[in-house]
């Protein structure tokens, strides 16, 4: 599979609202982060790719044009990569293949977003086309779609989709708390987020990501140069990258196949074969506190339709079997293009116990995951501390 | 690294055509399908390119796209940007061992979105540049006026790129622009943005272009002629204009990588035939000068030897290039394209005369150039 | 860098883009159906499943579907959701709508984004969670004016 390749610093806005910063200052701020995380200088660095999303969201079209400069590539060869949601993923995918092919030793990924510029409920409508499905209801009508969907296959009640959904929203919360990168830091009960105002039903408000500003990068290096410069790298274990049918109806969201699929060739990449028991920590990402249900089963972490179950006795939870965003996830922080890549980014200081307040003991093997379109694509990321 | 081999290409007409994305974007995919004889399913990877704002007003744009791209539960991903950069991503998980095939697509329908000046001018920054008018057109024509003053190009020769690349045209099956122009319609055409003149800026094409890539293994396999990539290059500029040197770009940079890993050091002598990306006419002649073409400020000179005409020692665009037919998005693919179809010898009516075996194609997107990539095949 | 001394200053923008996009024939003609109250789908060839809307190939077999067949205007709730809140180009006026995802007679694949369930007082949630359920079934219900666009289904009714 090409030479190994290694996590060897990340960076990270404080995400949330960044009304004191100019977009290009925002990017600026991730990258001197990882340059200082990484210890290494701009000649290092042989390639860039950048992502975010759409230009609708982003107010200037091709932005890694008005970037050059933030991103430090002016004289680099810079490649863009966007899929939607899971751009950050596919962002740090595409700076693995770049090294893993030898073209480069060292690739500096980046993703951003300022959504307090934009607005990214109408640019995601955009994605519809305009002939047929012209509806209302942005992002979360999709993903409560879904997630009804999924309640209907497996006959799980009403209430109990509700209990863990809220289990997963005040975890993720209080994730959120011990992560001083995080946009929303509030302390939630389970009664505050079952009760929030319907956005759309049964998707309540805290049961939905906000909106966030935010950059992360990430510098991916060859074995190498990782074992030459890096103190502690986070070897790349394993990816897998799947999209479905476009029209969203083709395809049984419930049994999410992108998801299991992508998962798969990750694992068996990674040499996985009971995710649960083998995993220390999963960065998945969940901008729905529902949908994150049917991540942990098509992740492979709990069986189909008992992710409730498994939810509820505390599986997932902080100290529980397989601890689920211990940054406190997409559910706190969603700067969308940059999202899958700070899962990335957060895998990668977990099993380099670097996380700080979130950190969870001894983690060294951390799964990192981010979806796309309307539950059109999934990409995931496996990070380990050994080789 | 293991060596990538491009098996076989299909391109789309530049016309306007009355086809949904979806049913335009379809054809060729399946038609390098169908060549190679291999079904969908059993292509290990897919790259696609397209970009949301030229992809008829619907943002992520895989997300449309990914249907007739092949791409269903596939490997697969989007690169945003000009579609060279899919190619050069294709070629990664090949050269990285992992994958055996890799599908890559560029695709637009040019008939679907507003004016290309209109779509660039989101590209500048809203405080500075937007409100001044700065677009892709603007900015060339500022690079236009310095060429010509600082090297004494001509006008005329300028001209002469038009003249010779739409000549070209009139034998590409698939090039938008069809229409023999002299040197002086294109003297005479409108000042749209002076120097620029109208015939000497690129029309607005639709324009998908597929390709199938391989390991050599497989390569040898499915085709009697593989087109070997042997090195890309890429560089970007600054993004301010007042920054740069706007006839000193990143293209030097970009070339200077591309020849160094595929083992060219006399690009004169040894480029074949190139496929340039040339929006604008003039830019034909700085690009040659910054690949080492022809020495600095030596561009008007080149054109007026002979030495780029199809006949001619070193042709440039023999398909006609960007200014018969311009996908925006896809035109860098259709550059690999084409200079896959000249060292196959399979370029038709418009293949040069003797053996190709180091071929060049090159792209540029953003303003004046901002983003540059080569790419060096060989037979 | 320069100091903030004051509130942080932003510079508001508005750019509007016109874009039109080609039908092409296989939609054309699936908008001509709407018009005479047809919802027409295509089989593949290959693997036999029947999409909706018709579509110029199979996404799974990559095979061109040129077999068109008229599918039933009667189907079952695959999932739904109750959406109550606005974004830039919704106003209050414009909700609550029940989105939904229905999975017509004898077709292969669910309707996706494109059905709103309606024929009652939607803004009632309470009656709302009483009526629609997952397996519902529904009916088609025409504008009687139509366009060939897909305002010409008005909503889809619940058959008690």
């Amino acid at each position: 599979m090409g030479r190994a390749v290694a996590v060897i610093g990340t960076g990270q806005t404080k995400h949330g609202r960044r009304d004191d910063l100019s977009y290009p200052d925002l990017v600026r701020e991730a990258v001197k982060k990882v340059f200082e995380d990484a210890g290494i200088t701009l000649k290092d660095v042989d390639g860039v790719v950048y992502g975010s999303m759409p230009s609708m969201m982003e107010g200037v079209a091709y932005n890694h044009f008005y970037f050059a400069d933030a991103l430090r590539v002016v004289g680099k060869p810079l490649l863009r990569t966007e899929t939607c949601g899971s751009t950050g993923q596919s962002v740090a995918h595409t700076a693995i293949h770049w090294v893993a092919s030898g073209m480069a030793d060292v690739v500096l990924a980046v993703a951003s977003e300022k959504e307090h510029e934009g607005d990214a409920q109408a640019t995601m409508m955009t994605i519809l086309e305009p002939f047929l499905q012209v509806v209302i209801g942005g992002a979360p009508l999709a993903f409560s779609l879904q997630s009804r969907e999924w309640m209907g296959y497996y006959h799980i009640d009403d209430d109990k989709a509700r209990e863990a959904a809220s289990i997963v929203s005040v975890d993720s919360h209080n994730g959120g708390l011990a992560n001083p990168f995080a946009h929303i830091r509030v302390q939630l009960t389970k009664e505050d987020v079952s009760t929030a105002p319907i956005i759309t039903y049964p998707v309540r408000l805290y049961d939905v990501c906000p909106v966030s500003d935010g950059a992360c990068a990430v510098i991916f290096a060859s074995e190498e140069k990782a074992k030459k410069i890096c103190k502690k790298p986070a070897w790349v274990k394993g990816m897998g990258f799947r999209g479905e049918e476009y029209f969203i109806g083709d395809s049984n969201k419930a049994v999410w196949q992108s998801t299991i699929e992508a998962s798969k060739e990750a694992y068996k990449e990674a040499g996985i074969t009971n995710p649960l028991k083998e995993l220390d920590v999963a960065e998945v990402y969940n901008p729905f506190s529902y949908q994150e249900l049917m991540f942990l089963e098509c992740l492979g972490m709990c069986p189909p339709g008992e992710a409730p179950d498994y939810v509820i006795k505390g599986t997932f939870s902080p100290g529980g079997e397989l601890p689920c965003d211990p940054s406190g996830g997409v559910l706190c922080c969603n700067p969308i293009g940059a999202a899958g890549l700070i899962r990335v980014a957060e895998a990668a200081l977990q099993v380099t116990g670097k996380a700080g307040e979130h950190q969870v003991e001894g983690a060294k093997l951390a799964l990192s995951h981010a979806m796309g379109g309307a539950e059109q694509f999934n990409g995931i990321t496996i990070l380990g501390s050994e080789l | 690294m293991q060596k990538v081999g491009i098996v076989e290409v299909a391109q789309s007409a530049g016309t306007e055509s009355p086809l949904s994305l979806m049913e335009f974007t379809y054809k060729p995919v399946k038609e390098v399908l169908d060549k190679v004889g291999l079904k969908r399913d059993e292509v290990d990877m897919y790259i696609l390119a397209s970009t949301d704002v030229f992809h008829s007003g619907m943002s992520c744009a895989n997300a449309f796209d990914w249907d007739a791209s092949g791409a269903f539960m596939k490997p697969a991903s989007r690169e945003e940007g000009d579609a060279i950069t899919a190619f050069v991503y294709g070629c990664m998980p090949i050269m990285e061992g992992r994958y055996d095939t890799v599908l890559v697509v560029g695709l637009i329908k040019g008939s679907e979105n507003p004016e290309n000046d209109t779509l660039t001018s989101f590209v500048a920054d809203p405080f500075y540049s937007r409100p001044v008018g700065i677009q892709e057109t603007t900015a060339a024509a500022m690079q236009m006026r310095l060429y010509l003053q600082r090297y004494g190009i001509t006008e005329e020769q300028c001209a002469k790129v038009v003249a010779k690349n739409l000549g070209n045209a009139l034998f590409n099956p698939y090039a938008h622009i069809k229409k023999r122009v002299s040197v002086d319609d294109v003297l005479n055409s409108e000042r749209i943005c002076d120097p620029l003149k109208a015939l000497e800026c690129a029309p607005k094409s639709e324009g998908v272009c597929a390709m199938l890539l391989a390991s050599e293994e497989k390569a040898k396999k499915l085709t009697d002629k593989p087109v070997w990539f042997k090195g890309w290059g890429s560089s970007m500029d600054t993004f301010y204009l007042g920054d740069r040197d706007l006839l000193d770009t990143q293209l030097k940079t970009a070339a200077a990588s591309a020849y160094k890993m595929a083992g060219v050091s006399n690009p004169r002598k040894e480029i074949d035939v190139a496929e340039i990306c040339e929006p604008y006419a003039f830019q034909e002649l700085l690009w040659c000068e910054q690949l080492g073409l022809c020495a600095q400020g030596q561009g008007g000179k080149l054109v007026d030897s002979g030495v780029t005409q199809i006949t001619g020692d070193l042709p440039v665009n023999p398909s006609g290039g960007v200014l018969a037919m311009n996908p925006y998005v896809a035109r860098g693919l259709y550059r690999v394209a084409e200079a896959t179809l000249q060292i196959k010898g399979k370029a038709g009516e418009h293949q040069v005369d003797g053996k190709v075996n180091t071929a060049l194609a090159h792209s540029t997107y953003g303003f004046c150039g901002q983003w540059q990539g080569v790419v060096i095949l060989g037979g | 860098m320069a100091e903030q001394k004051e509130k942080p200053r932003k510079v508001a923008s508005m750019g509007m883009v016109p874009y039109e996009m080609a039908l092409g024939p296989t939609w054309t003609r699936f908008f001509e159906g709407f018009k005479e109250k047809k919802i027409l789908g295509t089989k593949c060839r290959k693997c036999g499943r029947i999409l909706v809307p018709a579509r110029p190939f199979c996404p799974r077999c990559f095979e061109p579907m040129e077999e068109w067949v008229e599918v039933a205007q009667e189907g079952t709730v695959v999932t739904w959701s109750y959406v109550n809140y606005t974004y830039f180009g919704v106003t209050p006026d414009m909700i609550p709508v029940i989105g939904a995802t229905i999975k017509l007679d004898g077709v292969d694949c669910g309707t996706g984004m494109w059905t709103q369930i309606g024929g009652f007082d939607i803004k009632d949630f309470e009656l709302v969670t009483k009526k629609v359920k997952v397996g519902a079934k529904v009916r088609a219900v025409w504008r009687r004016k139509r366009q060939g666009n897909f305002r010409d289904i008005d909503y889809w009714k619940i058959i008690e």
